[in-house]
């Protein structure tokens, strides 16, 4: 296995890594899209991801990694099982999955088991890359050209959090709830409005023109070239400490409270913004209450909010296709003003 | 004060360059994956055929890729011919996992279609293949890339994601034979000897696990590369891989300014999109490094710049020795130089213009065609029934087939047993995606107001055609000529951008325009891509096509470009726009064969409409 580049040693990319840290502590905000151009460290942070989190439990032997704390909506295999006899876990790192931008459907949402259909004769069911994202993150580099039959499987799978397989005499369903990482160049071809409504967040990241900034993150990834595994163990401590914080924050979230009145802060923004739907507000308030928790604290401050806004909001806003002014800006205006009144 | 260019001639010459392209060959050697690998662009000759020569004596593991290539044999699979002939499972090895520890060689990269790239990028970045459906485990790879690219010069290169990754640029397109001539001679009798003995490559190997750059000399890598209006920080990464590389090949631990001049040359020069700015405009910028790194030094003097390239080649020649610890700041200067002095002078000419851009001139072609509709490219077959437009994909069906042999008990007929369910079918992109040619009269003539009119028409289309996923190419044309606004793009934010920059006034080159616009369409139907041309203009050329006023010469040549347009057969609407619009623009419009509509005050939604009926002219 290939090393990753520790996540505590990104230097800059405040916004990106702030955003990761939230989907981490509540995925259910539903993924972060990064928008910038190349080599900015979109990849290495996403790849990094799997430091962030501790290893989960899972059914040993499923190819899905049910969990088996939650035997309801488990996978065909998990299903099949006999219910009386004991459950052997193990413990397993999250997954970071790729997802090639040439990728087949047949890949994606998986297929008939070809090697065990020509030794055995069985038919089976080969899960693909849907599965192998069950409880993990999915990532899409370039997410903005993908390929539109593809992107239509993903807006299903991403919303209903379960794959229906129908096809080649197969009938299966399997769940796949991940969180949905995508990146791309937006000079480079526009997002499908429908796909980027699955992201939660959203994020913008520029080269860092800062020569210090630059040099020091040059010398880090020189280092980790150079001795992979002695840069991950310097860094070890760093990346323990971000763990245990998300996961502080993890056990937080449910204790954070949300009073009333930022609940019309939230919706009084999404108004004034004419965000499509109410997925926005919840959104918004997911992520505020988890970058609460993450901050440790136990009740959701309009500072919370101020910096979470942008993140949420700039995505959706209905826009001028040929308006270019940064929406970020537009959303943080709004927020003042809100906040004022 | 401004700078001098360094003369171009004072070290682009060809047998450097050549030089430097057996350089990195002995680079990869020591290092074949550190920095990515190499993007040659080079036309098929001799000079190319050399350097593959002494690639292939290398004695690396060399995989040739094809263009053809499915996805099972690059990253391992079933072996579909052999196990459909001996009913038997049988399982291939990639071509990415046998490139292990060796190279894998890209013939006609700029060719490969992103459904190729995108896994071998991955492979590349991570040092392993993804997991397949048939093994679980990633199995660990690494390898360099050699792309070879035989674009030419006005067309796409290598595909962005691709291109970024591979440290070394080499660009041999104008090397003739007789450059490289020093050293042919006496390589046609034995060779050339690039490949290290295997004692001086564990040696170098060795090596480069210690080399070590100080923080001036990443601080000066760092500073010539924004200086060069290089944004991605892969860049200057790669360059020191390449650095410490070069260094390891000539038996030293520490970085020397010959190591960065070379990684300069070869990853930052090629790369370069603006001409570093001056010393008193770096000032103002947000970092400037005099703060961090001794500030008494004064801004360089141009004729200091302008040495540092020969007193590098010389330093080379003599022995080192320990010379005085050069400053981040010499570093940087001494880097710079050296990769403007590597640049060819028509580059150099288009980096003075373009100061101070920003962005890369072309976002890539691959981003376009990829997510657009192309006619008569293949997508991946479908399960389906044949008949009406549906074709059998023959290939698919016999693979969705394959497994079931045994259960259809086929072995007793002796045939392969297919069934209906077993039927795939090729399937096409629909509708072939189109571009806009918009050719925008911006002279004098056109009046400044009426181009502002034309700009709001204009940005309408733009919408419109964002709606129907279409791309949009602008030539603009005032003055002495014609000039490529925005290159067929998807983006509306970029050609709004180069809309609203763009300035009117002059006569009126209307040959020049389309010629251009020819051009642009000819390689747009390369791409496969439908182009339609729509002219804004009152017709009335007083500029030739060698950019000299006469309005008679200006006429017929635009007459016989217009022809030129009409016998390449695409569609072309003509709006003329003069005030009151006479026989000239229509006379030209029908020359053209293209759809004439005056509009003496443009309308923009009676025209988004005519273009409506231009592009879709049976319904």
């Amino acid at each position: 296995m290939a090393l990753t580049f520790p996540f505590a040693a990104i230097v800059g990319q405040d916004e990106m890594t702030l955003a990761i840290q939230v989907v981490a502590v509540d995925p259910s905000i539903g993924g972060v899209l990064v928008l910038g151009d190349r080599g900015t460290g979109k990849s290495t942070a996403v790849r990094a991801l799997a430091d962030l989190l501790p290893p989960i439990q899972v059914v040993k032997g499923c190819p899905y990694r049910c969990d088996p704390a939650k035997p309801a909506g488990a996978c065909p295999v998990c299903q099949a099982r006999d219910p009386k006899s004991k459950v052997v876990t193990e413990r397993q790192s999250v997954a970071v999955v790729d997802l090639p931008l040439g990728a087949t459907e047949d890949r994606v949402v998986g297929a008939l088991d070809l090697e065990k259909a020509l030794s055995q004769g069985v038919k089976s069911f080969a899960p693909g890359l849907l599965a192998q994202a069950h409880r993990g993150f999915l990532y899409i580099d370039e997410v903005n050209l993908l390929d539109d039959h593809l992107v239509d499987l993903l807006i299903d799978v991403a919303a209903s959090g379960e794959n229906l397989v129908e096809r080649e005499g197969l009938s299966v369903r399997h769940p796949a709830r991940f969180v949905l990482v995508g990146s791309g160049n937006p000079e480079e071809g526009e997002l499908r409005p429908q796909l980027l409504d699955r992201f939660g967040l959203s994020v913008q990241v520029r080269t860092p023109q800062d020569l210090a900034l630059r040099v020091s993150i040059i010398k880090r990834r020189d280092a980790f070239d150079k001795d992979p595994t002695a840069f991950k163990a310097l860094w070890h401590k760093d990346n323990q400490k971000l763990q245990k914080r998300i996961l502080k924050a993890r056990e937080l979230l449910d204790q954070v409270e949300v009073s009333d009145d930022m609940l019309m802060l939230c919706a009084r923004l999404c108004q004034q913004l004419g965000t499509d739907g109410l997925r926005a507000e919840l959104t918004l308030l997911r992520a505020t209450r988890a970058f609460a928790a993450l901050q440790g604290h136990k009740a959701v401050k309009p500072e919370h909010l101020q910096s979470m806004a942008p993140l949420a909001l700039r995505h959706r806003l209905r826009r001028n296709p040929l308006d270019d002014t940064d929406s970020g800006a537009r959303v943080q205006r709004s927020v003042q003003e809100v906040l004022a009144a | 004060m401004t700078r001098e260019p360094t003369p171009p001639e004072a070290s682009s010459e060809p047998l450097e360059r050549w030089n430097d392209a057996l350089t990195a060959l002995q680079l990869l050697q020591i290092d074949p994956h550190g920095f990515g690998g190499v993007c040659l662009r080079a036309p098929h000759g001799p000079v190319r055929e050399r350097w593959l020569q002494a690639l292939a004596d290398l004695g690396l593991g060399l995989v040739k890729v094809p263009g053809s290539v499915d996805s099972e044999r690059l990253l391992g699979g079933i072996d579909l011919a052999h196990t459909l002939q001996t009913g038997q499972l049988h399982m291939q090895a990639g071509l990415l996992q046998q490139a292990d520890q060796g190279l894998v060689c890209l013939p006609m990269a700029e060719r490969l279609s992103p459904a190729l790239l995108a896994p071998l990028v991955q492979a590349l970045e991570q040092g392993q293949v993804p997991p397949t459906r048939h093994s679980a485990e990633p199995s660990v790879t690494r390898f360099g890339v050699v792309a070879l690219d035989e674009s030419l010069p006005d067309e796409p290169g290598v595909g962005a994601a691709l291109a970024e990754r591979l440290g070394v640029w080499l660009d041999l397109h104008e090397l003739s034979p007789s450059d490289i001539h020093a050293d042919w001679t006496d390589a046609n009798s034995e060779g050339l000897h690039l490949r290290l003995s295997p004692g001086a490559l564990t040696r170098a190997r060795d090596q480069l696990a210690h080399v070590q750059a100080n923080d001036d000399q990443m601080q000066a890598l760092c500073a010539a590369a924004l200086g060069l209006g290089i944004g991605s920080l892969r860049v200057p990464s790669l360059a020191l891989r390449l650095a410490c590389a070069h260094a390891a090949l000539n038996g030293r631990q520490a970085l020397e300014a010959n190591d960065l001049g070379f990684a300069a040359r070869c990853v930052l020069a090629p790369r370069a999109t603006q001409w570093p700015a001056e010393p008193s405009a770096q000032e103002e910028e947000p970092a400037p490094q005099e703060d961090v790194t001794s500030p008494q030094e004064p801004p360089p003097q141009p004729s200091e710049n302008a040495d540092q390239a020969p007193d590098d080649e010389a330093e080379k020649d003599k022995d080192p020795g320990p010379p005085p610890e050069p400053s981040a700041e010499d570093l940087q200067e001494m880097m710079v130089a050296a990769a403007l002095a590597s640049l060819p002078p028509h580059m150099l000419d288009a980096l003075m213009t373009r100061q101070g851009a920003n962005s890369p001139q072309s976002s890539g072609r691959s981003g376009q065609t990829r997510a657009g509709s192309q006619r008569g490219r293949p997508l991946p077959p479908r399960p389906g029934r044949p008949g009406g437009q549906a074709r059998l994909h023959v290939l698919a069906t016999l693979r969705a087939a394959a497994p079931k042999q045994r259960l259809r008990q086929a072995h007793s007929t002796g045939r392969v047993a297919i069934r209906v369910e077993d039927f795939h079918i090729q399937r096409y992109q629909q509708r072939a995606s189109s571009c806009l040619i918009l050719a925008l009269d911006a002279s004098g003539s056109a009046a400044l107001q009426r181009l502002a009119e034309a700009k709001g028409a204009v940005e309408l289309l733009l919408q419109q055609s964002y709606a129907r996923r279409d791309s949009v190419c602008i030539v603009a044309f005032r003055g002495a000529q014609a000039q490529l606004l925005l290159p067929a793009t998807r983006s509306l934010v970029r050609a709004k951008r180069a809309m609203t920059g763009l300035p009117g006034g002059g006569g009126t080159p209307l040959a020049l325009a389309l010629k251009m616009a020819h051009e642009q369409a000819a390689q747009l139907q390369r791409q496969g891509v439908t182009p339609i041309l729509v002219v804004l203009s009152d017709g009335r050329a007083n500029v030739t096509l060698q950019g000299l006023g006469g309005r008679a010469q200006a006429q017929s040549d635009a007459q016989s470009w217009g022809q030129q347009w009409r016998a390449s057969g695409h569609r072309a609407l003509w709006i003329d726009t003069s005030i009151q619009p006479d026989a000239q623009a229509q006379q030209l419009a029908s020359t053209m064969g293209a759809s004439y509509l005056p509009m003496p005050q443009v309308q923009s939604q009676r025209m988004a409409s005519a273009i409506e009926r231009v592009r879709s002219p049976q319904v």
